[in-house]
C-alpha cells in the first residue's frame, strides 16, 4: 500500500518537475519555431544569480529570484535581437546559434568560479508532511503547485490578455498575423523572454531539492527535448501529458523494475513515438489550441 | 638650457642607459625554474583541490630559497592544464593531447596531479613513459589496475608513481567501519546504493561481497542512473527491509537529493560511502546542514578534515589561511605532499635527470609529513597505505557532526566517534 501511495506522490513530483523544465521550451518553440538550446544553459545561470543574490549581495530569496527571471528573460530576449533574427528560419542555425550561446553561457560560469558540487539554494518552507506514512517536504509540494498555477496561468494569460492572444495568432499564421499589425520579430523576441523566464522559474522552485551545478544544463535540455518530443513540438497540453507519462513511468520503473532503467523509459519514449507518431502525442502543428 | 638643467638631463639619460642595460643582465642571472606540469579536471573537486594545494606547497618551497639541485638552489613552477576529464562527453585523448602540451610546449620536468579518471590516467601512462617524464598520480585513479600495470611492466612504466589511494584499502576499511558499528550496535543489514557508472558498480559490489562473507545480510543493491532525482521508492524499500546501513557510492551532484530525502524521511539507517558531494567543508552550508551523521570516505588520505595528528593540523591550517577555507577533500593533501616528495626526490637525485629522479623517488622516506610516511613500493611504485601515519600514508573516514568533518577512522588519528541520528538511538 506504501508503495502504490509513494509511487502516486513522487510520480506527480517528478512528473511536475518534467514539466516546469520543459514548459518555457515549448512554449517557445510552439510560438516561434526556434528551438532554444541555451535552456538548460538558461536554468543553471538562474539558479547560480539567486545564489549571489543570497550569499555575495545579500538580497533577499524572493527578490533574488525576480533577478534571476528578470535577467534569464533579458537573455532571451536579447538572443533574438541580436543574433536569432539573422538567421530565423534557418532551422540549423537557429540550433548551432542558440548551442553557442549555451556553451558560452556553462563556460562563463565556470570562468567565475562557479564549480564543483558546493552551492545550494535553501527551500521556500522548511519541513515535511506525512500522508500514509510517506513523507515528502514542502520544497516538493511547491514544485507540484507552482507547475499547477503556472499552467492556469499560461492559459488564462493565452486566452484573456492581447498579449497571450498575439502570441496564439502568430503560432496559429505567422503571415495573417502580420497582416493583421502583429510584429512578428516582437513577438517572437518576447517569446523567448518567456520561455528563458520559465527556465528561470523552474531552476529556482527545483534547485533547493538539489543543488546547483552547471553540469545540470545538459540534462535539464535533454529532459525538455524528450518530453517535448513526446508531447509535441509547441503544444503545453501535450507537455503536460508527456510529464505525467514519463514521470510516473520512472516511478513506477524505479520501484517495481530498478532504478537503473529509469532514464531508458524517456529514451525508449522518444523512440517509441517517432516511429508511431514523429509529430508527438498532440503534434498537430496546425492546430492554434494545441500549440500555445 | 642652462649647464644645470644639461647635467640632469644627461644623468637621467646615464641612468635609463644603465638600467637598460642592467635588466637583461639581471633576467639571466635569474635561476631557472624546475617546471612541474598538472593535468587536472580544474572545474571538479579533484582538480581544483589538488590545484591549490600544489600553489600552497609551491609557494612555501619558494620562500624558503627552492630546490637544491646539486649546487644550486632553483625556484619551482607550475603549469596547470585543464583536461576536462571527468566531464561528461570529453574523450579521454583530449586529456592525452593536454598532457603532451605540458610536456612539448611547456617543457615540464615532472608531473603531478591527474589525469583523475582512471582510463585516461591508465592511457597517459604510455605519455610518461615515452617521454620519460616522472610523474605522480595525486587525485582520482583509484584503480589498482595503474599500479598492477607498473608491477608487471617495470622498465617501461617505471617513470609513473601513485601518491593516492586506491580501491582496495577502501573497500577493507569501509567493512571494518561496517563491523565496528555491528560489534557496537548489532546491525546486520546493508541497502547499497550506487551511481551506475562502472567505479562506483564494482566497489559497491566488492563491498557487498566482503560483507556477505562477514555475515552480513544485502537487502537491496540499486544502481542509479546520473541525473536521477529521486531516490524515495529505494529509500522506502530499504525501510521496509529493515536495513541499518545505506552503503552510497556517488559522485554526481545529484546525491545531495538522496542525503536530503534521507534526512526529511529519518530514515532509520547510517549513510556511509564515497559521495564526492558530501566532501568539501562547504557542503554543510549548500544541504543546509541536511548531511549530518553521514559518514563519508573521500578517498582521500588524512590533511582534509579535522585529525588528530600534528602534521596533518598544521596544513589544514595553513592551507585555510592561504586560501580562506579548509583543504577541500579528494586529491588536496597528498597533491600538497607530491610536491614535497618530487622536491626531496629532486635534491636526493641532484639532478633533474628523469631516470635519476625515478631511483630517488624510489629511494625517499618522509616521516611526519601532513598525510603521514611517503614511501613508494620500490616495484609497483604505490604509495604505502598504513593506519598510523608512522608506518605509511592514512586513509581518512570522517562523520559530519554538526557543521564538522570529524574524522572517526583509523583509530589511530581519530577525534571522534561515530554518532547516531537522534531518530536510531
Amino acid at each position: 500500500m506504501q508503495e502504490i501511495l509513494n509511487v502516486l506522490i513522487y510520480g506527480l513530483v517528478q512528473s511536475s518537475y518534467l514539466a516546469l523544465v520543459s514548459i518555457g521550451f515549448s512554449l517557445t518553440y510552439g510560438i516561434s519555431r526556434m528551438p532554444n538550446f541555451a535552456h538548460g544553459a538558461l536554468y543553471i545561470l538562474a539558479a547560480f544569480i539567486v545564489w549571489i543574490g543570497l550569499n555575495v549581495l545579500g538580497l533577499t530569496h524572493i527578490f533574488s529570484i525576480l533577478v534571476a527571471i528578470l535577467i534569464a528573460a533579458g537573455i532571451g530576449g536579447l538572443l533574438y535581437w541580436g543574433v536569432l533574427i539573422r538567421v530565423r528560419g534557418m532551422e540549423a542555425s537557429e540550433i548551432i546559434a542558440t548551442f553557442a550561446l549555451s556553451i558560452v553561457i556553462v563556460e562563463l560560469i565556470r570562468y567565475f568560479g562557479f564549480f564543483g558540487t558546493s552551492y545550494g539554494l535553501p527551500p521556500f518552507f522548511e519541513g515535511v508532511v506525512t500522508i500514509g506514512g510517506i513523507t515528502i517536504d514542502y520544497q516538493r509540494i511547491i514544485v507540484i503547485a507552482t507547475t499547477f498555477l503556472l499552467v492556469l496561468f499560461l492559459w488564462v494569460f493565452t486566452h484573456h490578455t492581447k498579449l497571450g492572444l498575439g502570441f496564439r495568432a502568430i503560432a496559429q499564421d505567422e503571415h495573417v498575423a502580420m497582416m493583421l499589425g502583429i510584429d512578428s520579430d516582437l513577438m517572437a523576441a518576447l517569446s523567448l523572454a518567456f520561455g528563458s523566464a520559465l527556465a528561470a522559474l523552474a531552476a529556482v522552485v527545483w534547485t533547493p531539492i538539489t543543488q546547483i551545478a552547471s553540469e545540470a544544463a545538459l540534462n535539464v535540455l535533454l529532459y525538455a527535448m524528450i518530453i517535448c518530443i513526446l508531447g509535441g513540438l509547441g503544444s503545453t497540453i501535450g507537455v503536460l501529458i508527456a510529464s505525467l507519462v514519463i514521470g510516473y513511468s520512472q516511478i513506477l520503473t524505479s520501484t517495481l523494475i530498478g532504478p537503473e532503467y529509469q532514464m531508458i523509459v524517456p529514451l525508449a519514449a522518444i523512440l517509441v513515438i517517432l516511429i508511431v507518431k514523429p509529430s508527438g502525442i498532440f503534434g498537430k502543428q496546425k492546430e492554434l489550441e494545441e500549440r500555445v | 638650457m642652462n649647464y644645470k638643467g644639461a647635467l640632469v638631463v644627461g644623468a637621467i639619460l646615464a641612468l635609463l642607459l644603465v638600467a637598460g642595460c642592467a635588466a637583461p643582465e639581471e633576467a639571466k642571472k635569474e635561476k631557472e625554474p624546475i617546471i612541474i606540469g598538472m593535468p587536472l579536471p580544474t572545474a571538479y573537486v579533484y582538480g581544483y583541490g589538488p590545484e591549490h594545494a600544489a600553489k600552497l606547497a609551491v609557494e612555501e618551497i619558494n620562500a624558503k630559497g627552492g630546490v637544491k639541485v646539486g649546487d644550486e638552489y632553483r625556484p619551482l613552477k607550475l603549469e596547470i592544464i585543464d583536461t576536462r576529464d571527468l566531464e561528461p562527453g570529453v574523450p579521454v585523448t583530449d586529456a592525452l593531447a593536454a598532457i603532451e602540451k605540458l610536456i612539448l610546449e611547456k617543457k615540464v620536468n615532472v608531473l603531478v596531479g591527474g589525469p583523475a579518471r582512471s582510463e585516461a590516467a591508465l592511457a597517459a601512462m604510455d605519455i610518461s613513459a615515452k617521454y620519460k617524464v616522472p610523474t605522480i598520480i595525486s587525485t582520482g585513479v583509484l584503480t589498482p589496475a595503474y599500479h598492477k600495470r607498473i608491477e608487471e611492466n617495470y622498465e617501461k612504466y617505471k617513470y609513473c608513481f601513485r601518491l593516492n589511494s586506491f580501491a582496495v584499502p577502501l573497500a577493507v576499511e569501509n567493512v571494518e567501519i561496517l563491523e565496528d558499528l555491528k560489534s557496537n550496535y548489532g546491525y546486520d543489514k546493508v541497502y547499497v546504493m550506487v551511481q551506475d557508472v562502472e567505479h562506483a558498480r564494482k566497489f559497491g559490489e566488492v563491498i557487498a561481497g566482503l560483507l556477505e562473507k562477514k555475515g552480513w545480510k544485502i537487502v537491496g543493491f540499486d544502481k542509479f542512473p546520473t541525473g536521477t532525482t529521486d531516490f524515495s521508492a529505494s529509500l522506502l524499500k530499504a525501510k521496509t527491509e529493515g536495513a541499518q546501513i545505506l552503503l552510497i557510492q556517488m559522485d554526481m551532484p545529484e546525491s545531495t537529493i538522496l542525503l536530503k530525502q534521507w534526512t526529511d524521511m529519518k530514515m532509520p539507517a547510517i549513510p556511509i560511502g564515497f559521495i564526492a558531494a558530501a566532501q568539501e567543508q562547504k557542503a554543510w552550508e549548500a544541504t543546509g546542514g541536511k548531511i549530518n551523521y553521514l559518514i563519508v570516505s573521500s578517498g582521500a588520505f588524512i590533511g582534509n578534515a579535522e585529525v588528530n595528528y600534528e602534521p596533518a593540523m598544521k596544513f589544514y591550517k595553513d592551507y585555510e589561511k592561504r586560501w580562506g577555507f579548509p583543504p577541500e577533500a579528494h586529491g588536496t593533501s597528498s597533491t600538497y605532499a607530491a610536491i614535497y616528495a618530487v622536491a626531496a626526490a629532486i635534491e636526493k637525485a641532484g639532478t633533474l635527470d628523469s631516470d635519476a629522479v625515478v631511483k630517488a623517488l624510489e629511494e625517499i622516506d618522509l616521516k611526519g609529513t601532513p598525510v603521514g610516511r611517503i614511501k613508494f613500493d620500490p616495484k609497483s611504485h604505490q604509495v604505502v597505505v598504513a593506519k598510523n601515519p608512522e608506518e605509511g600514508v592514512v586513509d581518512c573516514w570522517f562523520q559530519w557532526q554538526d557543521g564538522v568533518r570529524a574524522t572517526i577512522y583509523p583509530q589511530s588519528v581519530a577525534i571522534a566517534e561515530v554518532k547516531l541520528p537522534p531518530w536510531m538511538k
